[in-house]
């Protein structure tokens, strides 16, 4: 399956977008609008607002996060910010402040 | 979720990439290597070897190690080790560094400078 991958020394300042699965280990700040999933690992940090279907989170997100389909806080993960989604998990461990809305 | 396809372009099995349906715009720097499959505009700033694949596309000033293009770049590129440009690659800007090659069937439009040791009396008519 096509992904991408970013590495865990990368730092993208800017805008991401596809449609394909993303995993980032390193660095994304600005926005991130993709169709598929992401997966953003315990070494990755995502400063920005990410439209997606799924998301799993690892690692830390600041930002908004709208998931079409789902979104997963697993533990020891740390997200400031509003969470938009149909399914909201929030696993024992993992650190969050802000709003979820799973009502679209 | 395992992340470790092969990729035939790649040369590592970890490499960081950059998949064929997916943008980036802004800027991306990095200390490690990378593919591009799809779609970058702004800057790259990479110590590591950068692959543009064949379906990759790079509007973008590139300052790097080295890199490889198999695919296409608009764009300035700065490596301090080697430029390759392969075959059916189409690459448009300015090419530095001490070594660069361009191979039988690739596309390039811009200027080359490498470093060229010449005698001090033939330097001096050359500029």
């Amino acid at each position: 399956m096509a992904n991408t991958v970013i590495g865990s020394t990368i730092v993208i300042d800017g805008e991401i977008t596809g449609d394909e699965d993303l995993v980032v280990q390193g660095t994304v700040k600005g926005r991130v609008g993709l169709r598929q999933n992401i997966h953003v690992e315990e070494s990755g940090v995502v400063e920005a607002n990410v439209e997606t279907a799924t998301i799993t989170i690892l690692g830390t997100v600041t930002g908004d996060v709208v998931a079409s389909e789902r979104a997963e806080l697993k533990s020891n993960c740390r997200v400031v910010g509003d969470i938009h989604a149909p399914r909201v998990l929030i696993a024992d461990g993992a650190s969050f402040k802000g709003n979820v809305d799973m009502d679209g | 979720m395992a992340n470790t396809n092969a990729r035939a372009s790649s040369p590592t099995s970890d490499a960081c990439v950059i998949g064929p349906q997916t943008a980036v715009r802004g800027s991306l720097s990095g200390q490690e290597d990378l593919v591009i499959e799809g779609r970058v505009e702004g800057s790259v700033s990479l110590s590591g070897h950068l692959i543009v694949a064949e379906s990759g596309e790079v509007e973008a000033d590139l300052e790097i190690e080295s890199i490889a293009v198999l695919g296409q770049v608009r764009g300035d590129i700065v490596a301090s080790r080697s430029i390759t440009i392969e075959r059916g690659a189409q690459v448009s800007g300015n090419v530095r560094a001490p070594r660069v090659m361009i191979n039988d069937g690739a596309h390039f439009d811009g200027a080359v400078e490498m470093e060229v040791d010449l005698p001090d009396d033939l330097r001096k008519a050359a500029r």
